[in-house]
């Protein structure tokens, strides 16, 4: 405690012994302030001055990074930046787009083998031919006169899936259709039941001569299947 | 001069939007085009004599090679 006593009053003798100088220092510093004449200040501020207060603000002279352009060439820059990034991502949209398109697609080998060529040259008059197109029987059958005139003048309209046989055939001699029975699935027998078309073993499904549902418990014609003739004695189906 | 050249570019494709982005996919396209025409044109010369085009006859002819023999 004594000590403690001692080193105060020790302190204090300094502080007062300190104190004139620095108020006078303080008051230096209220004097000059009080005259507003920055220029005379030690201190430089970065922040500037301005002449309404020149003492505390100061404006930065920014002439150096100015640009020497008219303005407007300097904006047709900035905008040709923009631009020039809106293409290269219109471009690589685009290409990313497609990419994925593409690779979606069937491939050659896979289009190849989707088609199927046949010579019509050897189907004789009257016969049934049976070939495997995308791992499903279709039938041909090259139609007689009278074939084609039982087609034709049958009334299609009252049948269970009305189509008249222009509609299912692009040559009246050629029949082009699927073999698959539209009831479950199996493929019809050429040549027989109650119509002279095609009868399903499975169920008893009577087709006609152009391949249209006449009796049993199919519910639609044998599908016809995208095909055509590109010289006259050749069949392309697919 | 280059302030003019600048200003004629400012009115006549920047000035309004719908022109401006018109450009853009215009010009989008026709770099999309010169793109691919120079890449492939690089990618044939960097692959000479190596693609099916370019040893194609060779194998077309040898047909007509073997019916001459």
């Amino acid at each position: 405690m004594s000590l403690s006593a001692a080193s105060s009053s020790i302190l204090r003798a300094c502080a007062r012994q300190q104190l004139p100088s620095s108020r006078a220092a303080i008051a230096s510093c209220q004097q000059r302030r009080g005259v507003a004449d920055a220029s005379k200040s030690t201190f430089d501020s970065p922040f500037g001055s301005s002449k309404e207060y020149s003492s505390t603000l100061k404006i930065p002279d920014f002439s150096k990074y100015q640009s020497k352009k008219p303005p407007r060439s300097n904006q047709v820059f900035s905008y040709f930046m923009a631009g020039s990034l809106g293409l290269a991502s219109a471009v690589g949209a685009k290409a990313t787009v497609q990419d994925f398109l593409v690779n979606m697609s069937a491939s050659a080998d896979v289009l190849a083998q989707a088609k199927v060529e046949i010579g019509l040259g050897a189907i004789p008059e009257g016969k049934n031919v049976i070939i495997k197109w995308r791992g499903k029987p279709v039938f041909i059958r090259h139609r007689t006169q009278d074939e084609i005139q039982e087609a034709q003048k049958t009334e299609w309209q009252s049948l269970r899936d009305p189509q008249a046989d222009e509609d299912r055939v692009q040559k009246p001699e050629w029949l082009v259709m699927l073999g698959v029975c539209t009831h479950l699935g199996c493929v019809p027998i050429g040549e027989s039941g109650d119509y002279g078309g095609w009868f399903c073993p499975c169920h008893g499904s009577h087709y006609d001569i152009s391949g249209r549902i006449r009796k049993g418990p199919a519910p639609l014609n044998l599908e016809v299947p995208q095909y055509n003739f590109p010289s006259e004695d050749t069949l392309v189906i697919g | 001069m280059a302030g003019a050249f600048a200003s004629a570019i400012y009115q006549g494709l920047i000035r309004r939007n719908a022109v401006y982005l018109t450009t853009i996919f215009a010009s989008a396209f026709a770099f999309e085009l010169t793109f691919d025409t120079a890449s492939n044109k690089v990618w044939d010369s960097f692959n000479r004599g190596r693609q099916w085009k370019d040893i194609k006859h060779q194998y077309l002819n040898k047909a007509d090679d073997e019916d001459d023999e």
